[in-house]
């Protein structure tokens, strides 16, 4: 996503990203973002909490107006509701990638240093 | 407090992007910056998700091809019309938990959410058209060179002053 973004901003579109996980999206280095403490898959709050989603978005959208510099960081007061177990109970998300490190864990190396491999 | 990036991830995932971290700020060069040009209250915002949104009439994110490669993912992008709902999309995405997006599209992707700002007037207008990628890309080269370039295009076509984007 911070890749999408950098390119936007150089041509000429201004953009605010949100992040679960800003750590990450600041080291790919974007003009301005807003960092969350939500759980992934659900970036703007849960399912049907329209007055949570709605400032998340006006705070997250405060950022784009706000933002005079490259590299704005601004971490959005929010809470999500339950523990970090809680939040994952019941998903149940088993990417193929995880399958493939499992039956060839020497791979995993090349995920870590991002030398991926041309194809499997 | 600030915010723990690491709280909400599994031990694997996080020392993925533990790594990641480590070894990103090299690749990166100085940070693209494109000002405001209007004021929020003014201008017409479009947004951008990664949870792989794709209209029923189009077609899906193509997740048989990862099953194949798996270190593959599809860079493409989808455009959504500004009113379709959970029942007009399908999410196509094998890292995230999609069934919080099928029950309330707004969770990751708020086009209602947006244009209920816009008729308060926090926002100038809500774009006709809204836009999805599927956010694992872990060979970004088509993403960067292709979809996102395309994205632009769309954008300005669309008279679209600012973008937020959306990560799942």
């Amino acid at each position: 996503m911070g890749l999408v973004q950098r390119v936007l901003e150089a041509h000429g579109i201004p953009s605010v990203s949100l992040s679960m996980i800003p750590d990450f999206t600041r080291a790919v280095g974007v003009s301005r973002l807003a960092g969350i403490g939500y759980p992934m898959s659900r970036p703007m709050g849960r399912p049907g909490d329209a007055a949570g989603q709605r400032e998340v978005l006006r705070a997250l959208l405060q950022v784009l107006a706000d933002a005079t510099v490259p590299d704005t960081y601004v971490e959005l007061p929010f809470v999500w509701p339950e523990s970090p177990a809680r939040a994952r109970k019941g998903s149940d998300v088993r990417p193929p990638i995880a399958d493939l490190l499992a039956r060839k864990p020497w791979l995993l190396p090349k995920l870590y240093s991002g030398d991926i491999p041309d194809e499997e | 407090m600030p915010i723990d990036s690491y709280r909400f991830l599994d031990f694997a995932t996080r020392q993925i992007i533990r790594a990641w971290v480590r070894r990103e700020p090299q690749a990166s060069g100085p940070v693209p910056w494109a000002p405001m040009t209007k004021r929020l209250g003014d201008a017409t915002i479009a947004l951008i998700a990664t949870a792989g949104v794709a209209c029923r009439d189009d077609p899906p994110f193509d997740q048989e091809r990862e099953r194949r490669d798996p270190w593959w993912g599809d860079p493409t992008y989808r455009a959504i019309p500004a009113d379709s709902t959970q029942g007009d999309v399908r999410l196509c995405h094998l890292h995230i938990d999609t069934r919080f997006g099928e029950e309330d599209l707004d969770v990751v992707l708020p086009m209602r959410r947006l244009r209920e700002l816009a008729d308060e007037g926090f926002v100038g207008c809500a774009a006709d058209t809204h836009y999805s990628i599927m956010g694992y890309q872990l060979r970004p080269q088509v993403l960067e060179v292709e979809t996102a370039p395309a994205l632009v295009r769309e954008l300005k076509a669309g008279g679209v002053d600012a973008a937020a984007l959306v990560p799942s």
